[in-house]
C-alpha cells in the first residue's frame, strides 16, 4: 500500500544518518537553489538495499520546508493517485518511483503525465530510484533531463558499515573471536563446474582453479599490515557485499552467533545461476523494483509467461523470496544476479 | 633458374612421413581441442561470446601456419634451395587445378585478418544467409534459419559482397514491418509499436543502439516499421515474432485495423 505523510519539522543542524554526507549536502544544496527560483528536481538513485530510504527519511527530518512525502509499493496506475497529494507544500518526496511505470504496452502513461507534472508545477521534486529502472527508463525515455539533479549513491566503506551494523547493539555487546579458520583460508582453491553431455545426458563435474578474490583483495589492501579481528571481519563484510548495506545486514546476521562472530562465519554467497530467458526476463522486472506482487507481476508478464512455474524456479534457486504473494529479492542474491542478467543484456 | 640437378631432394624416409603426419595430426587436435574450450566458454561469456569466437580462426591458421613451418624447417629440413624448388612444385599444382583449394585458403587468410565477419556472426553471403559457426582453412560454414549447415567456400569473400548484420557484436539491428488501415489512428499505432518494442524481452537499447518508430504513408494502407535491436542475434525471429504478436494484440484492443483485402496491392500498382 502506497503510504502518505507531512513533514513539519524544523531543520537539525546535525544528521543522524552514517554515511552520505556529501549527497545530504548536494541535495541540500539544491533545496536552497529552489528556493532562490531554480527548478531542480532531484533523482536519488541506487541499487536496492542500499539505503536509499534511510537517505531519504534524514532529508525529510532535515528540510525547513514542510514537505508532503509519498512512498510507492505497489504500481501506480492512474496519475491522480500522485496529482491528489500535491498541496500546498511545495517540496514533494516521493520514494520508490520505479513503481510509476510498468514495463508493458501502456505501461509508461502514468509516467509521461508525471514528467509533465514535473516540469509544469510549482514545485520540487525528490524522488528516489532503483538504479536498474531508471538505467531502463534513461536509455527508453531519456529520464534525466527531467531531474536536473541525479545523486548516485555510493557504495558504503568498510568503517561505515560497521558503525551502521554496530549501532543496534551496545558498547562490546558483540564478541569478536578469532579463529584459526579465517587464517587458513586458501588463495587458490578448486571449484567443481558442472558440464551437461547432452548425448549421454549426464553431468560430469570439472575441476577448475579459483582465486578467491576476497582473500586476493584483503591481501593486496592490507598489505600484510596486522589488523584487528574486528577489523577483519568488517573488511570480509564489505569485500563480499561491495558496500551494499542490506547484503552487508544478511552477511552480518549469517554470520552472528549471538553474542558472538567470527571471522570463518562470514561465509561469500555462491549462486549457480541457470535460468532460461523468462525466467531471467522476470527475474530483470524483480531486480528493477526490489518488491512486487505476483498478481503485478503476472500483469506484466502477460499470458505468455507461466509465472507460477517461473516464481517456484527462482525461489528454489535462492534468488528471491515469496511471502504472502509478495517476490522480493533476496540480498545475498543480489550480485551474482545482476552479474547474470549483465551477461544477458537483461540489464543494461 | 634453379638447377635440379644440383638440388639434394630430402631423404623421404617413412619415419620422415610418420613424423610428418604426426604433426599435421597433434595441430589438428590441438585446433580441436582448442575450438572446442573456446566454444564452450565463449557460450557462458554472455555478451563477449562473440569476442571469444573471434579467436578461433586466428588460431587456427597460426597452429597449422606452425605445423607447416616445423614440417619443413625441423622434419624435411629444406633448405633454400629446396623450398624454391618446393614452391615451384605448389605453383605447378596451383595452376593444374589446386587453385580453388589455394583460393580458398586465400581467403580464410583475408578473412581472419581483416574480418568481414566473424564466428557467431549473422551474415548474407551469396544466396545464403545465417549464423557463421565456423571459419575453416577452406571454407567457411553458416547455419541458417532453417538449421541447414551451409559450407560457403572462402573465395567467394573476394567475388561476393558480405552483408554482416552485427559486425562482431552480440546484438543486431532487427526491422519489424507492419500494415495498418489507413482511416487508423496511426500515432496510437506507433505509441503501441514503439512501447511493445521497448518493453520486449528481446530488446536492447543504448546509446549506440538506439530504436526508432516510422510511419510511411501510402494511398490505400500505412506502413509502420520499428528499427530496434535484439539483445542476442540467436533472438533475431523470436523478436519479430514476438513484439509483432504483442503489437496486433493491442492494436485489436484500440480498433487499429490492418488493411483491407487487396488493398496492398492495389496501392503498390499505384
Amino acid at each position: 500500500m502506497n503510504e502518505t505523510s507531512v513533514n513539519n519539522a524544523e531543520t537539525k543542524p546535525d544528521s543522524g544518518i552514517i554515511g552520505f554526507q556529501k549527497e545530504i549536502a548536494d541535495i541540500r544544496t539544491a533545496i536552497a537553489g529552489f528556493e532562490m527560483g531554480e527548478n531542480l528536481n532531484i533523482a536519488i538513485i541506487s541499487e536496492p538495499f542500499s539505503g536509499k530510504t534511510a537517505l531519504i527519511n534524514e532529508i525529510e527530518q532535515n528540510i525547513t520546508q514542510k514537505a508532503t512525502r509519498f512512498s510507492f509499493s505497489s504500481f501506480v496506475h492512474d496519475i491522480s493517485e500522485i496529482t491528489q497529494i500535491l498541496d500546498s507544500n511545495r517540496i514533494v518526496i516521493l520514494d520508490h518511483c520505479e513503481f510509476i511505470y510498468t514495463r508493458r504496452i501502456g505501461g509508461f502513461d502514468v509516467l509521461e503525465d508525471f514528467l509533465k507534472l514535473t516540469v509544469s508545477q510549482n514545485n520540487m521534486f525528490i524522488t528516489t530510484w532503483n538504479l536498474y529502472s531508471w538505467n531502463y527508463l534513461e536509455k527508453v525515455s531519456n529520464i534525466s533531463k527531467f531531474f536536473p539533479v541525479q545523486i548516485y549513491l555510493p557504495i558504503m566503506k568498510a568503517d561505515e558499515l560497521k558503525e551502521y551494523i554496530l549501532s543496534s547493539y551496545d558498547k562490546d555487546e558483540i564478541k569478536f573471536i578469532e579463529d584459526v579458520a579465517s587464517e587458513k583460508e586458501k588463495l587458490i582453491k578448486f571449484v567443481n563446474y558442472p558440464f551437461t553431455l547432452k548425448s549421454l545426458n549426464k553431468t560430469i563435474n570439472i575441476p577448475f582453479l579459483k582465486i578467491n578474490k576476497i582473500v586476493l583483495e584483503m591481501k593486496v589492501s592490507h598489505n600484510e599490515a596486522k589488523v584487528t579481528v574486528e577489523e577483519l571481519i568488517f573488511d570480509r563484510i564489505h569485500h563480499i557485499s561491495n558496500g551494499n548495506l542490506g547484503v552487508a545486514n544478511v552477511l552480518w546476521h549469517n554470520g552472528l552467533e549471538y553474542p558472538a562472530i567470527r571471522p570463518s562465519r562470514i561465509k561469500d554467497f555462491s549462486f549457480n545461476i541457470d535460468i532460461d530467458l523468462n525466467e531471467a526476463y522476470i527475474l530483470g522486472i524483480i531486480l528493477s523494483v526490489k518488491s512486487i506482487k505476483k498478481d503485478e507481476l503476472s500483469e506484466i508478464a502477460g499470458s505468455e509467461f507461466n509465472i507460477d512455474e517461473i516464481l517456484f524456479r527462482l525461489v528454489t534457486l535462492g534468488l528471491i523470496s515469496l511471502t504472502e504473494g509478495c517476490c522480493t529479492l533476496k540480498p545475498e542474491a543480489l550480485h551474482s544476479i545482476v552479474d547474470y542478467l549483465k551477461k544477458s543484456r537483461l540489464v543494461w | 633458374m634453379v638447377d635440379n640437378s644440383m638440388i639434394n631432394l630430402p631423404a623421404f624416409s617413412t619415419v620422415t612421413l610418420i613424423n610428418s603426419i604426426l604433426v599435421i595430426l597433434i595441430a589438428y587436435l590441438l585446433i580441436r581441442i582448442i575450438t572446442f574450450i573456446l566454444t564452450w566458454s565463449s557460450e557462458r561469456a554472455g555478451q563477449y561470446r562473440i569476442t571469444v569466437k573471434m579467436v578461433i580462426p586466428l588460431l587456427k591458421f597460426t597452429i597449422y601456419g606452425i605445423a607447416l613451418y616445423y614440417i619443413l624447417a625441423n622434419i624435411l629440413k629444406l633448405s633454400s634451395e629446396q623450398l624454391v624448388l618446393f614452391g615451384g612444385l605448389l605453383g605447378a599444382g596451383i595452376g593444374f587445378g589446386l587453385k580453388d583449394l589455394f583460393a580458398d585458403v586465400i581467403g580464410g587468410m583475408v578473412i581472419t585478418f581483416e574480418k568481414p565477419y566473424h564466428v557467431g556472426d549473422k551474415i548474407k553471403m551469396g544466396d545464403y544467409y545465417g549464423e557463421v559457426i565456423d571459419i575453416g582453412i577452406r571454407s567457411t560454414r553458416l547455419v541458417t534459419p532453417d538449421d541447414n549447415v551451409v559450407s560457403v567456400p572462402n573465395f567467394l569473400i573476394f567475388t561476393q559482397a558480405v552483408a554482416s548484420a552485427n559486425a562482431g557484436t552480440q546484438e543486431m539491428m532487427v526491422v519489424i514491418e507492419l500494415f495498418i488501415d489507413s482511416g487508423s489512428d496511426s500515432a496510437q499505432a506507433m505509441k503501441i509499436l514503439k512501447e511493445a518494442v521497448i518493453t520486449s524481452k528481446y530488446v536492447f537499447v543504448s546509446n549506440k543502439r538506439p530504436f526508432t518508430v516510422l510511419l510511411k504513408d501510402f494511398p490505400f494502407y500505412r506502413h509502420l516499421s520499428a528499427k530496434a535491436y535484439v539483445n542476442d542475434l540467436r533472438y533475431e525471429f523470436e523478436f519479430e515474432s514476438e513484439v509483432t504478436r504483442r503489437t496486433w494484440e493491442e492494436f485489436a484492443k484500440n480498433g487499429i485495423k490492418a488493411p483491407k483485402v487487396n488493398v496492398m496491392d492495389a496501392g503498390s500498382k499505384i
